[in-house]
């Protein structure tokens, strides 16, 4: 933008100190690749569950019965 | 007049196309017409171990007992590089956690989850329990109560008539001389009951007192019995040349955790017959006795008997992995892809490692190589967006995402996807949606310590400090091995003028990252700060 160009002009200071300050950012935590998971590890996974449904189906029925 | 088929047969013929339970259906009929029917018996067994078969060389579980009680490891302290459990900073020049994130043990993130992926040892009781795990549960108190158990027990509930085989009523000695029913009904009680030490440990009396002493210590062994009989009787009758029981008992020995004799058995065996899978057994019993570099010369003694053999190059890479030498774990997860190009968690692995070795957009190669193959999923689809909006392909980042999001599985995942969207938003400059997204992480998963350290970030530009103090502190409790709460915690405290507490942070920060610039700059100004009081 041309007309902002004229309003603010660049400085370089040509002589004197040129001074600067390094401040501490605070950091963000990094973006997490998600790791892909083995077979087996599913299959486990899928297992369980399935066992854990089972067990909660029969335990609904056996309250159903009683 | 309509001809059936033989039911034994057709029984035979579902267990090939691995439809186990009409498999296992067929076989109960033919055994209630014939309780002596060897064949349908076999059958049956087999088609119930499929049911639920794992493979063995992948599954490792590591319960607390295990970790905290540990006898065999030598030393206290070991020499760095010879130990999996102080993977110690990066020996080979690999990210640090300035840009890559670490997992509790200080261990770079990996590209692939397996079941023994271990988040590392825990250094306390504490974080031992702490520690979450791949598979969503607590770590189990042994490993012999894990998994096992519970599937085990599951399998029995679900069968009202009760177990198939009552193996305290069974005669092993008689099965153990038939070699063709001994196999199938050794697998079935491993796999299917979990019953370890039936299956093997009888003939050895000196080692059966020691059992003895071990399960009154330890009552879930207690279960592991018939296996290890039945694998001894076995091996005895083939007069200890029968190479693959050896290993049969080499895994209950290791599932009973006595790892000196598992050793001995997976030896003998490779004396008797060369084989894969035992240069695999044999590996993971090193690894478990902490003993890396052991583990990869006998995986390089393997390749010289099988050449370019994929699943030995893998458990290289994996031990540099976990020693958190990356570059050469690459090494080998190449070689492993010159093999098989088709392995996905090489592919994974190395994608992941150029992600974090800033070069995205090779790493989106490989995750596209890996969508291409078939692999449908909400973490590679996380991965892709991730790689995308890195790589400045914006057009696929947020349906990436979107897929992602559809295909969670369950809370923390989704956590993790929306948390991953927050740093899209952080990166594009919407501070809003950037809030927006790392409260609904929280929302999904209350303990996200890194979703608590970037909105504490955010609440502090909007100028709260009380509440990004707050965020910092819970997610430096949350997660004590990352630095940028401590970091970020010891910057703010230095700003309201606590100099003390800053100086505990930024001490707690250059233990978790020694090498952080900015951490050591810190310090060095609080300790001139300290030294003109």
């Amino acid at each position: 933008m041309p007309e902002v160009k004229s309003i603010f002009r660049e400085v370089l200071p040509k002589q004197g100190q040129l001074s600067m300050e390094d401040v501490p950012t605070m950091v963000l935590c990094k973006p997490k690749l998600l790791p892909l998971k083995s077979v087996t590890l599913e299959k486990l996974e899928k297992m369980q569950m399935e066992a854990q449904e089972a067990v909660k189906q029969q335990e609904l029925t056996s309250k159903d019965q009683s | 007049m309509e001809v059936t088929m033989d039911p034994l047969f057709l029984a035979w013929s579902y267990f090939r196309r691995r439809k186990l339970q009409q498999c296992s259906d067929i076989c109960t009929k033919i055994l209630q017409d014939n309780p002596y029917d060897q064949a349908a018996w076999s059958l049956k067994t087999r088609a119930l171990t499929e049911m639920v078969y794992i493979d063995e060389v992948e599954v490792d579980q590591e319960g607390i007992a295990e970790m905290m009680l540990d006898e065999s490891s030598i030393a206290q302290v070991a020499r760095p590089g010879t130990s999996l459990r102080l993977p110690g900073t990066s020996q080979g020049g690999g990210p640090t956690p300035a840009v890559r994130p670490m997992t509790q043990s200080g261990r770079p993130i990996t590209g692939f989850v397996r079941p023994s992926t271990q988040s590392g040892r825990p250094g306390t009781m504490e974080q031992a329990i702490k520690t979450p795990r791949t598979a969503s549960t607590a770590r189990p108190v042994t490993s012999a109560s894990g998994r096992f158990i519970r599937l085990g027990t599951a399998s029995m509930l679900t069968n009202p008539e009760g177990p198939f085989i009552n193996l305290s009523r069974l005669n092993l000695a008689k099965y153990s001389q038939k070699p063709n029913l001994s196999r199938t009904l050794f697998e079935y009680i491993f796999h299917h009951e979990n019953d370890v030490k039936n299956v093997s440990v009888a003939n050895l009396k000196h080692q059966k007192n020691l059992l003895a002493l071990y399960c009154c210590f330890n009552k879930k062994l207690l279960f592991h019995h018939q296996a290890l009989d039945l694998a001894a009787q076995a091996t005895e009758h083939a007069q200890f040349k029968d190479w693959w029981w050896k290993v049969q008992l080499g895994k209950c020995y290791y599932r009973l955790g006595l790892y000196r004799e598992a050793e001995k058995q997976f030896r003998s065996a490779l004396n008797h017959q060369e084989m894969v899978d035992t240069y695999l057994y044999l590996a993971k019993v090193y690894q478990r006795l902490d003993q890396p570099i052991t583990a990869l010369n006998l995986f390089k003694q393997g390749l010289d008997h099988f050449p370019g053999e994929v699943t030995l190059l893998t458990g290289i890479a994996r031990i540099h992995e976990e020693m958190n030498n990356i570059p050469s774990a690459t090494e080998y997860y190449k070689d492993v892809l010159k093999q098989d190009n088709t392995h996905v968690e090489a592919i994974a692995c190395i994608g992941s490692n150029h992600f974090y070795t800033d070069q995205p957009e090779i790493a989106l190669r490989f995750y596209r190589r890996l969508l291409q193959m078939g692999v449908y999923n909400c973490q590679l689809y996380n991965n892709l967006g991730l790689c995308c909006f890195y790589a400045q392909q914006y057009d696929m980042t947020l349906s990436s995402f979107e897929r992602a999001m559809t295909l969670v599985a369950n809370d923390e995942e989704q956590a993790d996807v929306w948390y991953n969207i927050g740093h899209v938003a952080v990166g594009i400059g919407d501070l809003t949606l950037a809030y927006q997204c790392f409260k609904l992480a929280l929302a999904f998963n209350n303990d996200h310590a890194e979703a608590y350290n970037n909105l504490a970030v955010l609440e502090l530009r909007k100028g709260r400090i009380e509440q990004s103090k707050a965020f910092l502190q819970t997610a430096a409790s949350l997660a004590p091995h990352m630095y940028e709460p401590h970091f970020n915690l010891s910057i703010l405290s230095e700003k309201v003028g606590d100099l003390q507490s800053s100086y505990t942070a930024a001490q707690k920060s250059e233990d978790a990252f020694p090498e952080h610039v900015d951490t050591q700059q810190v310090l060095k100004q609080l300790r001139q700060h300290f030294a003109v009081l």
